[in-house]
């Protein structure tokens, strides 16, 4: 729902809720008693659960990722002109959604990975605000990068199953799939970020 | 300004708690930054919750105070 939409309702509950803060008395009638309930109850909550849907909407987006400081680099090495680098090459071709490039690939597609993603979410908050952030180029996944997350999409697809890469060795593709060979190990899809070497590379313009 | 009335004086505070909250909630619905995102959930979420059960707490009262009578 658009964020204006839900201002207009918030501004609606505002006004409501002033009528019963500065004219109590007409809580008396039974009518008032309705009003109320949906003024000080219904529409409060209301509020609150579509301001958070937006929230959590908007928390998915690049721009979101992006507006920590320590990040910017990141946000660099999607503009790196070079096809060999994974996160440029995803998101100069659109293989991922641009405005929600980071949250594609850094969620987790298994259960309750969205509310997992999230709770990583507060600890970088966590982390950047209160603790000790590390310089952008000594900062590490978690846990390593797991391949569900590559073959949420790339599963199935023809240049995945049927690549002269993957199909040259016949054990390659169920180890992807067991997640025992990593699809960005060294010598596959090795280069990804890596914002450490950034400094002399060529930058793609368009795209925006 | 507040009503001498127990019941309406609870629902006051409570409607002014809950404007509070709103007001916090439209304030972090047009910032952009992960800090928008915590005062939404922080602030707002507890004035929200802190407005609701007051103003649930002032009907159960109110009913008590009713079968007394």
């Amino acid at each position: 729902m658009p964020t204006f939409l839900i201002l207009l309702l918030v501004a609606l509950s505002i006004f409501l809720i002033g009528v019963f803060v500065f004219r109590p008395q007409v809580t008396a009638t039974r009518g008032g008693k309705m009003t109320a309930f949906l003024a000080l109850f219904a529409l409060p909550l209301l509020c609150f659960g579509m301001g958070t849907s937006s929230e959590l909407e908007h928390a998915k987006s690049t721009k979101f990722c992006l507006s920590c400081h320590i990040m910017e680099p990141y946000g660099k090495s999607l503009r790196v002109d070079d096809p060999q680098r994974l996160a440029a090459a995803h998101f100069q071709n659109h293989r991922v959604p641009p405005g929600e490039a980071c949250y594609t690939c850094h969620t987790n597609y298994a259960m309750f990975g969205g509310i997992k993603a999230k709770l990583g979410g507060l600890r970088h908050i966590y982390v950047y605000y209160l603790g000790t952030p590390p310089a952008p180029e000594n900062i590490k996944l978690y846990e390593p990068y797991n391949n569900r997350e590559c073959l949420h999409c790339h599963a199935g697809s023809r240049s995945y199953e049927e690549g002269a890469v993957h199909t040259a060795d016949p054990d390659l593709l169920p180890a992807l799939k067991a997640n025992k060979t990593s699809c960005i190990s060294s010598g596959c899809h090795g280069v990804v970020h890596d914002v450490a070497s950034l400094k002399d590379l060529k930058f793609w313009k368009g795209g925006d | 300004m507040l009503s001498t009335s127990p019941l309406e004086r609870q629902l006051q505070l409570s409607g002014i708690i809950l404007i509070l909250g709103l007001l916090a909630e439209g304030l972090c619905l047009l910032g952009h930054g992960p800090i928008a995102f915590m005062l939404f959930v922080g602030v707002g979420g507890i004035l929200f919750a802190v407005g609701i059960f007051l103003y649930l707490y002032s009907l159960l009262s109110a009913g008590v105070a009713h079968s007394k009578e």
